[in-house]
C-alpha cells in the first residue's frame, strides 16, 4: 500500500448479519433544510397544510443545495431553528403524522435519456450518501470529459454496515442505478470498489458483464475518494483539482440505489439504510429510515440501552460527531448511530508528544499533522499550514486514531483550517 | 443517557497503544542487554544499573514534585502531586536511566552513576520541558557530561565467569581503540568473541551484540522502531570506515573489516537504543533518512581520526540539528503537482 493508512479493529461483526428492518412510522419527524453541502433550501410548505409522502417541502437553493420531501404524510407543525448535531443552527419543518399514509411520489421515467436521469438526479434531492452530501447532479453534470464512474463499496468505516447489507440485499438496484448514472455521464464503464472484508459482497456483483469489481485491502480509509480512486484506477487526483479532472466519477452505493429508485419508481430521496451499533445498544441493527426520525425513537426500537454509553455517535466512529443527548435528527448522509462503552471508545487524556511521527507515518495525503498540532497550539496557524501541510487534509482521524499520546490532532487541524480560512476572506 | 457522555472531535476509537505501552516496550527490549552485562561484569553492574535508575526516576519525580508546589502551604498538596505524578509517570526516565547504565562502564562509582543520571534527568530533560520536548538524548548528553567530568575511559574486560573482587580485574583499552583503530594487531578479536562479548572489554550493556539484536528484532515485532533505521546506521558507518581506513599509509581495501567495525564499540547499541529515540530524531520517513546518513558519516569520520569512541557525542551533536532537518526535509502531500510559477512582468 503506497498511501499509508491504518488497521482499525472494525467490528462490524455487530451488525453485519442483521437483515435490513424498516423503522416503524414515528409520530413525529424534523426534517433539516440543510440536507446537502452548501446552502440550505428554502421551505416552501406553511404551517399547519397538509403534505403527502415523498411531497417537496423544501426547495433547493442555487446549485449546491439539495430538495427536502415530506417522509410521511401528516401535518406540518411547526417550521423552528435548532441546533443540529454540528452544534450550528439549522431550520427545521417538523411533520406530524396524520395516519393517511397518503403518496406523491415522482413520475417514473419509462424511457430515461442521459438528460431526464441527470434532471431527475437533481429534483429527486438525491446526494453524496456516504457522507460528504454533496449533490449527485452537480456531480454527474462534470466539466471534463469522463470516461470512469466509481462506485464506492469499500465501507472502511468500523462498525458500519449498512452499505454491506445494501450491497446485498438490493444489488441489482445498485447495478441498475449505477447504469443509469453511466448513462447521463455519457456511456461510461463502471467499477466497484469492495474491501475484501465483504467477500459475500464482491461475489454478489461478479456476475454483472458491465461491472468491473474491484477487490481492495481492508484499510482505513479506503473509501476515501482520491484513495479509492488511486486504488481501483490507479490515477492520483491532484491537489485542489476534482476526480473529474482525473476523468472519474465516484458516487457510494447508496447514491445508486437512490437514483434507481428515482428514476424507475420516482421515489424521491426521504429514506436511507444507516447502522444502530456499538456495545452499549442491546440490539444492533441495520435500519431504513425517514430522513428527519429523532435518535430517541431508533434507539427504543433497538431495544435501547445495554449499559450507559461513554459516547454517542452520528455517523462513523473515524469521522462522526459526538452528541450530548438524543434529540438529534436523521439527515440524508447520517450513516449509523452508535453507542459506544467505556471499552470501545478511548477517552484517555491526552499526554505529551513524543515526535514519534506515527502520525506522519499512516497519513494517507502524506502529511505532517504533529506539525500542525504544534504550531497551531503555539498560535502561528500559517507555519502550521505550511509544514504540515494542513489544508489538504481529509479529515479522515488515521492520525488521531494511531497516536499513542493521545494528542487531539484533527482538532488543531480544523482550528487551522478555520484561522486559514477566516484570514483569507 | 446520563451526564458522563463524552464530546469530543473524531476520531472516537483509538489504537490500543501508549506512550507507556512504548516505554514499556523499550525497557522489555533492554532487558537482554542488561541481563548479559550483569552475567558479564558481575554485581557492579548490577549496582550501576539499580543506582542509575533510580536517580533517573527519584530525580523526575523530586522536579515534578516542586514544580507542582508540593512544598507548598507546608506540604498541603503533598499526596495529591504524588498521585498526580503516578499518573502521568510513563516509564520515559527509568528508560533513560537504564540507557545510561548500560553505555557506562561497570567500573564507574555509584556516585558518578547517580550525578549522571541526575544531570540528564533534570537538566536535559526536565528544564527543556520534559518528555517529548528535550532538544538531545538525556542518556548520551549524560554519558558524554560523566565521560569529560569523571574521565570514565577504563573498561573491564567482560567474562563469563561473574568478577569477584579478589581476582584481578582486566582493565583497557576497548577492541575499538586497541586493534582496530589503534593499529595493534595482539588486541585482535575474533568475530564470534564480537558477537558475544566474551573477554571484550566495554560498556556494561554494549558488549553482547546478541543480547542487542534480541532487542532489536523485539523493538521491530512490537512496531516500536522502524527496521531499517539502526540497519541504514549501522552498515553505512561501517562501510565508510572501511573506505576510510584503506587511505591510510599501507592499507588495502579490506571488505571483511566491516564486520569488526559494526560489532565493535557502541555503534550497534547507540544505533537501536539511543539514535532511534522519537524525541530526539526527525518526524518525517526522508528527514529521517538524512538523519541516519549524517550520523553514520559523522561516526565514520570522528571514529577514524580521533581514535576514541564518538557514538554519544555524535547522537547528540546530530541530535541539535534535527528541527533543522524537520523544518526544510518536507514530504510532498498525495497527489502534490508542481505549481506552475506565472512568469514575472506578465
Amino acid at each position: 500500500m503506497l498511501f499509508g493508512g491504518v488497521h482499525v479493529r472494525d467490528n462490524k461483526s455487530l451488525a453485519c448479519d442483521k437483515p435490513t428492518e424498516v423503522l416503524p412510522e414515528p409520530s413525529e419527524l424534523h426534517i433539516s433544510t440543510k440536507q446537502a453541502s452548501g446552502k440550505p433550501a428554502v421551505p416552501c410548505v406553511e404551517v399547519g397544510q397538509r403534505v403527502k409522502e415523498g411531497q417537496l417541502i423544501a426547495k433547493a437553493d442555487g446549485v449546491i443545495s439539495s430538495n427536502v420531501f415530506a417522509g410521511m404524510a401528516g401535518v406540518v407543525k411547526e417550521i423552528v431553528d435548532l441546533p443540529a448535531a454540528s452544534g450550528a443552527e439549522e431550520t427545521f419543518i417538523v411533520i406530524s403524522s396524520d395516519g393517511s399514509k397518503e403518496k406523491e411520489w415522482l413520475t417514473p421515467l419509462s424511457d430515461p435519456t442521459a438528460e431526464s436521469i441527470l434532471a431527475r438526479i437533481g429534483e429527486a434531492g438525491i446526494v453524496g450518501m456516504g457522507g460528504a452530501g454533496f449533490p449527485a447532479a452537480v456531480k454527474d453534470a462534470p466539466k471534463c470529459k469522463v470516461d470512469t464512474l466509481i462506485l464506492n463499496g469499500a465501507e472502511c468505516e468500523p462498525y458500519l454496515t449498512c452499505d454491506h447489507r445494501l450491497m446485498i440485499e438490493h444489488t441489482d438496484d445498485i447495478v441498475r442505478g449505477a447504469r443509469y448514472i453511466a448513462k447521463a455521464l455519457g456511456g461510461v464503464q463502471i467499477v466497484i470498489g469492495i474491501e475484501l472484508n465483504k467477500p459475500d459482497c464482491i461475489a454478489a456483483f461478479e456476475p454483472y458483464d458491465d461491472v468491473k469489481v474491484v477487490a481492495l485491502a481492508k484499510r482505513y480509509p479506503m473509501g476515501s475518494e482520491k484513495h479509492l480512486i488511486y486504488s481501483t484506477t490507479g490515477r492520483k487526483v491532484r491537489l485542489g483539482k476534482l476526480p473529474a479532472d482525473a476523468g472519474v466519477i465516484v458516487h457510494n452505493v447508496g447514491t445508486a440505489y437512490a437514483v434507481c429508485q428515482a428514476v424507475e419508481l420516482g421515489k424521491p430521496l426521504y429514506e436511507r439504510e444507516l447502522t444502530v451499533s456499538g456495545k452499549a445498544v442491546k440490539e444492533p441493527k441495520n435500519l431504513w429510515v425517514k430522513v428527519g426520525a429523532s435518535v430517541a425513537d431508533i434507539i427504543a426500537y433497538c431495544g435501547g440501552e445495554e449499559s450507559a454509553p461513554v459516547k454517542a455517535v452520528i455517523g462513523g466512529p473515524m469521522t462522526g460527531t459526538a452528541v450530548a443527548s438524543y434529540d438529534e435528527y436523521v439527515g440524508k448522509t447520517t450513516g449509523g448511530i452508535l453507542l459506544m462503552t467505556a471499552e470501545e471508545a478511548d477517552t484517555k487524556a491526552p499526554t505529551p508528544c513524543l515526535n514519534c511521527g506515527k502520525c506522519a507515518d499512516v497519513c494517507p495525503m502524506h502529511l505532517m499533522p504533529m506539525q500542525t498540532a504544534f504550531y497551531s497550539n503555539a498560535g502561528d496557524f500559517e507555519t502550521a499550514a505550511k509544514l504540515g501541510g494542513t489544508m489538504s487534509c481529509i479529515e479522515c482521524g488515521a492520525c488521531e486514531y494511531v497516536c499513542p499520546a493521545r494528542r487531539p490532532l484533527i482538532q488543531a487541524i480544523r482550528k487551522t483550517k478555520a484561522a486559514m480560512r477566516a484570514k483569507k476572506n | 443517557m446520563d451526564n458522563n457522555i463524552v464530546i469530543s472531535t473524531p476520531p472516537h476509537v483509538k489504537s490500543p497503544r501508549t506512550t507507556k505501552g512504548i516505554m514499556l516496550d523499550v525497557l522489555i527490549a533492554l532487558a537482554p542487554a542488561a541481563i548479559a552485562g550483569m552475567v558479564f561484569f558481575g554485581w557492579q553492574a548490577l549496582v550501576v544499573i539499580i543506582t542509575a535508575m533510580i536517580s533517573a526516576v527519584a530525580a523526575e519525580f523530586v522536579y515534578y514534585f516542586i514544580y507542582n508546589g508540593g512544598f507548598k502551604a507546608k506540604c498541603a498538596n503533598a499526596g495529591a502531586v504524588c498521585k498526580k505524578w503516578l499518573a502521568q509517570f510513563d516509564f520515559t526516565s527509568a528508560v533513560t536511566g537504564l540507557i545510561l547504565a548500560l553505555i557506562l562502564p561497570s567500573t564507574a562509582e555509584w556516585y558518578e552513576v547517580a550525578i549522571g543520571a541526575v544531570f540528564a534527568i533534570v537538566i536535559v530533560k526536565m528544564l527543556f520541558g520534559g518528555t517529548g520536548k528535550n532538544l538531545v538524548n538525556p542518556a548520551a548528553a549524560g554519558r558524554v557530561m560523566m565521560f569529560l567530568s569523571f574521565a570514565i575511559t577504563t573498561y573491564v574486560a567482560a567474562n563469563f565467569e561473574p568478577i569477584s573482587l579478589d581476582s584481578q580485574l582486566f582493565t583497557g583499552a576497548t577492541a575499538l581503540s586497541g586493534s582496530i583503530l589503534g593499529g595493534n594487531p595482539d588486541a585482535h578479536m575474533e568475530w564470534i568473541d564480537l558477537f558475544f562479548g566474551t573477554g571484550l572489554a566495554g560498556c556494561i550493556g554494549e558488549t553482547c551484540k546478541l543480547a542487542l539484536i534480541i532487542g532489536y528484532i523485539y523493538l521491530v515485532v512490537r512496531g516500536v522502531i522502524k527496521w531499517w533505521q539502526p540497519l541504514l546506521y549501522i552498515v553505512l558507518s561501517a562501510f565508510l570506515s572501511v573506505c576510510l581506513a584503506a587511505t591510510a599509509e599501507g592499507a588495502t581495501f579490506d571488505i571483511s573489516l566491516m564486520m569488526d567495525y559494526a560489532l565493535s564499540g557502541g555503534l550497534m547499541f547507540g544505533a537501536i537504543f539511543m539514535a532511534t529515540d522519537y524525541v530526539t530524531s526527525p518526524k518525517g520517513v526522508y528527514g529521517q533518512i538524512v538523519y541516519y546518513v549524517i550520523l553514520a558519516v559523522l561516526t565514520s569520520l570522528l571514529r577514524f581520526y580521533t581514535k576514541i569512541e564518538v557514538v554519544s557525542f555524535v547522537i547528540m551533536l546530530v541530535n541539535l540539528i534535527v528541527p533543522l532537518i524537520d523544518r526544510y526535509v518536507v514530504r510532498r502531500p498525495f497527489g502534490y503537482a508542481k505549481q506552475v510559477k506565472a512568469k514575472e512582468g506578465k
